[in-house]
Parts: structure tokens; sequence; C-alpha cells
């Protein structure tokens, strides 16, 4: 076991990504955060759904798994609860999580498994190149909303909230130093912790691009907010809406402490499900108990 | 009289299932074999509900149609029932809730009028505990020992203390003691009797539980599923199991979600199912593909009922073979295996989990609402045949990997299998995914290495015929005129039907198929090579396991007999349209479907009391 420089965390597939993508930032702030809190690569796996986020299983060298669409998530908690001595990273973008994927999104929250789920927020989809995405704005044209998205935008970070999220965080990709802090909380974090990345797609998105994010985005933490308060964190969640797209808050939401459902299974209180023997002789009592 | 068979009925609610279950029980403790069958509509009260039990010194295989007796807690099961009762049979009802017209049921008939409600509360017992007496009546009748259901009673209520079991014991004494005193004459003259046979000690199980055993003694540690009948039980039962089991049961948003965290455990080593029915499984096709291309073993317990759509939740079908076979786009290797009683029931279930994680891809093991859910006597199970194996699972470090080189988890092996580091393992890093993939598991958009991946996953068919691929069984004599082939949940059903036929003078053998996919076409030729006549028996419309032989192995059967109107065969009705056939010189109809009449007026009685 020994810690990886970001250069090990790289491997040799090229990527698909467009130039000037924010998934290029995203990863290197993740490789850093990996790095420097010196989690092993073989403890690490990295599960990705479908969509140009989902690549990001095949540029990290750790374990990886490359799910369907939508499936991140499902994938990382089996692999949790099987071991939850790995880190366990879920990647994938905002068709994925929040469109197709969005039932596990949402029940993630209050099952509040170990893990680290990034979302690639690109407000569009990209790989199908360009449709309506759950947190493309109203009114945006798309290749499915020619004439103007009809409905409002997906709230991740207040869903997560109220959902029983204990981490809820939102990165930009367009500030790499900030975001490889938030991941590392994210990565330290016992329990579910969301960080949603806002980021332009160059190729698909032309209303949020880097310069219009730029303008818009501040920093929690130095507006003072105080993220163990539950009421002021939705409120901030909502601040992006309200404020008609002037002031979109990223930093740490809200986050607090709660059991993990690793820490209360007590099937997992003697360590990992990995190294469980069969318990033949309660099979074999259990027998008896047909009789 | 070597056999007998007795059935409860009343609405949903009654307590039908617990006194099923306990009689079922006080027979086994007699040294007989036994098999409960429950019918119940989809709701939760009201409708009709029953319990049928054979018992019989023999071994009893499957339930037939008609009864000895018939316990009647409500006016609906007096009339289902007047036309299963064999003649000189008896019913037993309490005219004080149950208004019943005797000239309903023929001069033959036996009809006890036994206060139920009386004799529970005037015993201290609760309306609900006329069930009790009825047990205790039911045995006066049938000249059974009392004393074994006392002992079933006594050791089900141990946990709820000596008050309540002297209560139970008190109630069931006031229904046998009742008929032993008042009705004297008639239990003298009503000529079904049952005996004990010995003091052995049998299990009393249903499918669902066996699978659930065989899975935790195959290693399986973690059950994610979604509630769907029939296969909810399998989650029950390893969650009241879970601690002693060491299991971990996760109970996900949906069946995707299920399916899904069975794949992620399996892919970090842990072994991993997931139990469904049909709808379920439809939500789980996509995940079936990712589990073949990603080479990541699932196992899937899946218990068909008829379909489509949701359908009858609570009935029985064999209807899914073919959707088991053929889910999710693109062409795949995926193993399912039928059990056809409660030994194979656990072996299965085990043998599952070794096959999947073997040949690492999704393992099918397909049962149905009447297996599942129906209740087989049976001898303990063997731990000591179930044995664990891994494959080419490797959970040990390995030699260091080139700088920024992954490990070649696609490796193109002679037997298609590569080799599999788990999570944890230092050397083995890799990316698996649902991307055709290069061997070191990168996308590839090569034509040569797409088919040269196509081919090595599906060389494994050639593994598992050599290794694992078991052939169909036959029971019964060699020399038969006819073989009756089924597979799966049917087997019991065509081991009485040829019971039935050899009485009558018609030799008959079953062959069973539990192995149903892949098929080994060579040795299966030769085997159907020395078929006499063949009748195929299926629980569906389509004669889907005929059809996937006649696709993979190129044999037809002479004749099919296919049932699917929401039960499952009765031994009787293969028996009796064998014989049609025999009748007719073997040039009657090729393709026969039989239809129950009766279970219509089953199906509307939850329609019409809802």
């Amino acid at each position: 076991m020994m810690m990886s420089s970001v250069l090990e965390l790289t491997t040799k597939e090229k990527p698909q990504w467009c130039p000037g993508c924010g998934n290029f930032g995203l990863h290197m702030a993740l490789k850093n955060a990996l790095s420097e809190l010196g989690i092993p690569r073989e403890k690490t796996v990295l599960v990705s759904g479908v969509g140009c986020s989902g690549k990001a299983s095949h540029y990290i060298n750790t374990y990886g798994f490359e799910s369907l669409h939508g499936r991140s998530v499902t994938v990382a908690s089996g692999v949790k609860l099987a071991n939850h001595e790995l880190t366990v990273i879920a990647e994938g973008g905002d068709g994925d999580g929040y469109g197709i994927g969005s039932a596990h999104f949402l029940h993630s929250f209050r099952r509040n498994i170990d893990m680290t789920y990034i979302v690639h927020d690109n407000s569009i989809y990209g790989l199908t190149t360009g449709q309506a995405s759950p947190t493309s704005q109203k009114g945006m044209k798309t290749k499915s909303t020619p004439h103007g998205n009809l409905e409002m935008a997906f709230n991740p970070l207040a869903v997560a909230i109220a959902a029983g999220g204990t981490f809820v965080a939102r990165a930009f990709a367009g500030d790499m130093a900030h975001m490889k802090e938030i991941f590392k909380q994210a990565l330290q974090h016992k329990g579910f912790a969301l960080v949603d990345v806002l980021q332009p797609c160059v190729t698909f998105n032309k209303l949020n691009t880097f310069a219009w994010w730029q303008q818009r985005v501040y920093k929690l933490e130095s507006a003072g907010h105080d993220p163990k308060n539950k009421a002021a964190a939705m409120e901030k969640a909502f601040e992006e809406m309200s404020s008609g797209y002037a002031k979109i808050p990223t930093g740490i939401f809200y986050k607090e402490e709660r059991p993990t459902y690793v820490e209360e299974a007590p099937q997992l209180a003697s360590g990992p499900l990995i190294g469980h023997a069969v318990k033949s002789a309660e099979i074999e009592k259990a027998f008896e108990e047909f009789m | 009289m070597a056999e007998f068979i007795w059935k409860i009925g009343g609405e949903a609610g009654m307590g039908i299932m617990a006194s099923g279950l306990t009689m079922c029980k006080a027979f086994t403790r007699g040294g007989l074999s036994a098999v409960g069958y429950p019918e119940y509509p989809s709701l939760v009260r009201g409708g009709e509900n029953t319990f049928q039990i054979r018992a019989g010194a023999e071994e009893i295989h499957a339930p037939l149609k008609k009864n000895h007796l018939v316990v009647c807690l409500n006016k609906p099961t007096a009339d289902f029932h007047k036309d299963q009762i064999y003649e000189n049979g008896a019913i037993i009802y309490d005219s004080s809730a149950t208004k019943i017209d005797p000239g309903e049921f023929g001069a033959d008939k036996t009809l006890l009028d036994v206060p139920l409600l009386k004799l529970a509360t005037d015993n201290g017992g609760d309306v609900i505990m006329r069930n009790t007496v009825a047990l205790g009546a039911s045995i006066a009748l049938m000249g059974y020992d009392i004393s074994l259901l006392e002992h079933v009673l006594t050791e089900t209520f141990a946990k709820k203390g000596q008050q309540v079991v002297d209560e139970n014991v008190k109630i069931a004494r006031a229904g046998y003691d009742y008929v032993a005193h008042n009705c004297k004459s008639q239990s003298e003259s009503f000529k079904f009797k049952i005996k004990k046979k010995s003091d052995s000690k049998k299990m009393v199980i249903t499918g669902n539980e066996a699978i659930a055993l065989g899975a935790a003694a195959g290693g399986l540690k973690i059950l994610s599923a979604y509630p769907m009948t029939p296969s909810s039980s399998i989650m029950h039962y390893l969650a009241q199991k879970e601690l002693d089991f060491d299991v971990l049961i996760k109970q996900t948003e949906d069946e995707i979600a299920a399916v899904q965290y069975a794949v992620g455990a399996n892919y970090a080593g842990v072994r991993a199912a997931t139990a469904t029915s049909g709808g379920g499984f439809s939500l789980m096709a996509e995940t079936l593909g990712l589990s073949a291309l990603s080479e990541t073993p699932v196992t899937i317990f899946l218990a068909q009922r008829p379909g489509p759509s949701t359908c009858l939740p609570t009935w029985t079908e064999q209807a899914d073979l073919k959707f088991a076979l053929n889910a999710s786009q693109g062409e795949f290797l995926r193993v399912i295996l039928a059990p056809g009683d409660m030994h194979e029931c656990f072996q299965c279930a085990a043998k599952a989990l070794n096959l999947a994680d073997k040949y690492q891809l999704p393992a099918i093991l397909l049962s149905d609402k009447y297996l599942s859910e129906t209740f087989f006597s049976c001898d303990k199970f063997e731990m000591g045949k179930v044995k664990i194996e891994r494959g080419k699972m490797l959970t040990g470090n390995l030699k260091p990997l080139p700088p920024n080189a992954r490990y070649k988890r696609y490796l193109i092996t002679k037997d298609g299998i590569s080799p599999r580091p788990i999570p944890g393992v230092a050397g083995g890093e890799h990316v698996a995914g649902s991307y055709e993939h290069f061997e070191n598991g990168y996308s590839a958009e090569t034509f040569s290495v797409r088919a040269a991946m196509v081919d090595k996953r599906m060389r494994k068919l050639t593994s598992i015929l050599k290794e694992d691929f078991e052939m169909p069984k036959f029971y019964g004599p060699e020399d038969a005129e006819l073989t009756l082939m089924c597979w799966g949940s049917h087997k019991g059903i065509a081991l009485e039907a040829a019971k039935i036929l050899s009485s009558e003078g018609i030799k008959a053998n079953v062959l069973h198929f539990i192995f149903l996919f892949p098929l080994d076409a060579k040795n299966l030729k030769k085997l159907f090579r020395k078929l006499n006549r063949t009748v195929m028996v299926e629980n569906n419309r389509t004669a889907q396991f005929a059809g996937i032989l006649k696709e993979y192995v190129g044999f037809k059967p002479d004749f099919k007999l296919l049932k699917y109107d929401g039960r499952q065969f009765f031994p009787e009705e293969i028996a009796s349209e064998v014989k049609r056939l025999k009748d007719k010189g073997w040039k009657g109809k090729k393709e026969i479907h039989v239809i129950d009449d009766l279970s219509y007026d089953y199906l509307q009685a939850g329609k019409v009391e809802r």
C-alpha cells in the first residue's frame, strides 16, 4: 500500500473529451485530491456512468467500472457494501444522475452509504450531441428544444438537502484549487457526499460558458455561510434561481455527521463482507426449524 | 389408506396459511410425506384463500385436484369445492357462520357441522382460532393422531409462553373431542382415514426458502432486491436470518438498483444476488447485458408468474423462459437453471452462484409461484454437497504493472475466461465496463478486437458444456412406451402423472431438465434418439422449451401438452390427456391446451369480493 502521485494516477488511454472541456480540470483536481490524501490506487474504485463523464473510469488509474447510463451510484453502492475499506467514487453527468438515474440519486442520501458522488453538471447532453438536460435553464434552445426548453431546471442541491444529504457541495470546473479542496473534504466525509460540478460543454452548450459561470460564481465560505445551518443551506441552494442566475454559490452548502449505512449494518461491524466466511453451522441449524 | 387430501379455505385474513402449515407439519411428524399447496388472490383481505395438503405414506410429489375433506370457513369455499371432493368425501363447516344447503352436495358426502366459533370462544380463544378447532376436528374425522398436532402447536407457540401453548392445545383438543363424541356415527362411516407411519421428522419447506438456504450455503453475502410476488419470500427468509447467516439484505428503490448493487458487490468479490419476478426482471434487462459485457458475475433468482404486465400476481406460469434466455440487447451467453424439487432448489441456488463466478456471466435460477410458494416435505439438505467455486477470481497481490498501464482484465484465453482481480489487489488495477474493449479494458472500436472479444465470451459455452452441463434425468421405467418431458417446477407433477398412468396400464417415464441453457446438443441428440413416444408438458401457451430444443438440438416432441390459465398442471390432467391420446391410437392433435375451468372460479372470487 503506497500513496500515488498524480502521474501514477494517470492512464495511457487518450481522453476523448473536446479540447477545453471542463472534465480535464475536474480530473486533475480529483487526481490531486486522491494523491494529497494518500489514498492508494488499488484501494480506490471509481465507478462512472455513461456520457462524456463516463470515461472517467478510463483515465484515472485506480480500479474502475464503467456502468450503464444513470447507474454509477448503484454499482458503487454495491462495491462499498461488499468491501467498505475501499474508497469509492461515483461519477456521472447531469443527465445521468439527475435524469435517468434520479431514483438512485434521491435514495442515496437517506441511505448514506459512505462514498463520493461527483456530477459533471454542464446542463446539456454532450455525448448525444446536445439535447436539453434536467439542469438546462428554462427557455434554453437545444437540439431537442429548438423553440426553447419549457421545463424549469432541476435543483440538485435543494433536493439533496431535502432528501437527507449529509454532504452537499458544488464546485466550479474553472477553479481547480477550490474544486480540489471540496473533493478532499468530500472524500474524507463519512457518508454519501455529493459534489455538483458546474462546467461548460464547450461544444454543445453555448449559454453556460466558462465566462458565463465565471461572472456569476462566488464562494460560500467567503460569504460566511455556515454549512451546519440547514435552513441557510436550503436558501443558498435556491439562490441561483431566486437571483435570476445573477449569483451562483459554490462550496459546501450543507454538512452533517450522521451514522452511515455501513456503520449501522450489524453484519459489517466485524469488517468488510469480502472476508466473511459462510456460516455453515448456523445454516444447518436452520434446517431444524423447518421440521 | 395410503394417502389423504385435506383442504381448508376462507377469506384472506382468516389465518388459512398458518393453519395449513401447522397441519402440514402434523402430517410430517407422523413420518408421512406431504405437499402443502396454498392458493390466494392478489389482495390482503377478503377473497378466497385455500391451503391444500396431500399427505401419504409414500413419497408425495405434487398436489392433486380433488380432496377427501374440505374445511369451509366461508360460503365461497363450499361453493367452489362442491365438485372437488372425492366420492364419499366430507366437509367441515360451522352453520353459525356459513350457511350451506346440504342438498347442494351429493348424498355420498359427509357434512360435519362443527361449532368452530363457539368452541374457540368458549375455550378462551379468539374468533381467528376457529382454525385450530377445525384442525382438531379434521384429525378426529380422519382418524389421525391428535398428539402430533399438539406437538406442532406446542413448538410453534413455545416462544409466546406456556399460556398461549396451553390455550392452543386446549382449543385443538376441543375440536377433536367434539367430533369424537358428537359425530361418532358420521366419523365411523367416513371411510378415508390416515395413520401415522413413523416418528421420523422431515423438513416442510417452500422452494423460495430452499433457494434462500442454498444461496446462503453457497456463500451469498448480499441479497439486493425489490419486493415482487412470488419472489419476495426469498428476501423475507434471508432478512429474518440475516444476522445468523451473516448475509446483508438490501431492499433497494427499484429492481434496476437491486441488480446493480449485486453487480457492484460481485465486482468487488463478494457473492451477491437478486430475487425478482417478470416485471422486475424486465427492469433488470439492461444490467444483464452489463454483467455479460463487463464479465462480472451476477445471480438472479427469477420466480415466474403469469404475464405479460402485472397480469396474475399470485398465480403461476412457466412463460419467462424465452425472456430469461433473450433479455437485453445483443448476443451473449447466460446460464439458466430450473430446479424441480426442494433439494434441487437448494443445490441449484449454490450452483448458480458458482457458475456466475466461474464463467463471469449472469446465471438465472428459474422457479415459479407454484414451486416457490408450495410447501414440500423433504429430508434435511446436504451441506456437504455444496462446493464453492470462485473460478479465476484473484485475491492475492500481483506483480506491479508498468507505469500508467492497466491490468489485462479481458485477456484472450482458450476457455474464454480471463483472470479477475478484485479491488484491493495491487497490480490488478483495471477498468471493467459496458463498452466493448481491448484486453486492458480500454474502449475499442477496432473491428478485429470486437470480433475477438465476442468470440472469447462465446467460448465459455464450450467450457460450460465440458465442465458443468448436466444432462436431463430420467425417472421411471427405461422401457416406457411414453416419456413425459418437462422442466423446472413440473418435475413432481409429471412424476405423479406417470404414477397415475402406470396404475392404469400405461408405462410412462419422466425426463426432467434442470440445466435449460446452454444445451449440449450432441449428447442430447443421442439421448433423444433412444426415446419412444414423447409428450412435452409446459405451463405456458407457446411450448417455449420445446422451441428451444428445436432451435438448439433439432428435436421435436411428438405431443405438446400446454396449460396457461394461471395454475400449474395437476397430475390428473396430464394423465387423462395422455390416455385420450392413447385411445385415439396416438393420432390426435399434436398440441393440446388444457384449461382448468375451475381456476376461473377462483380468479373471479377475488374480483367479486373486492
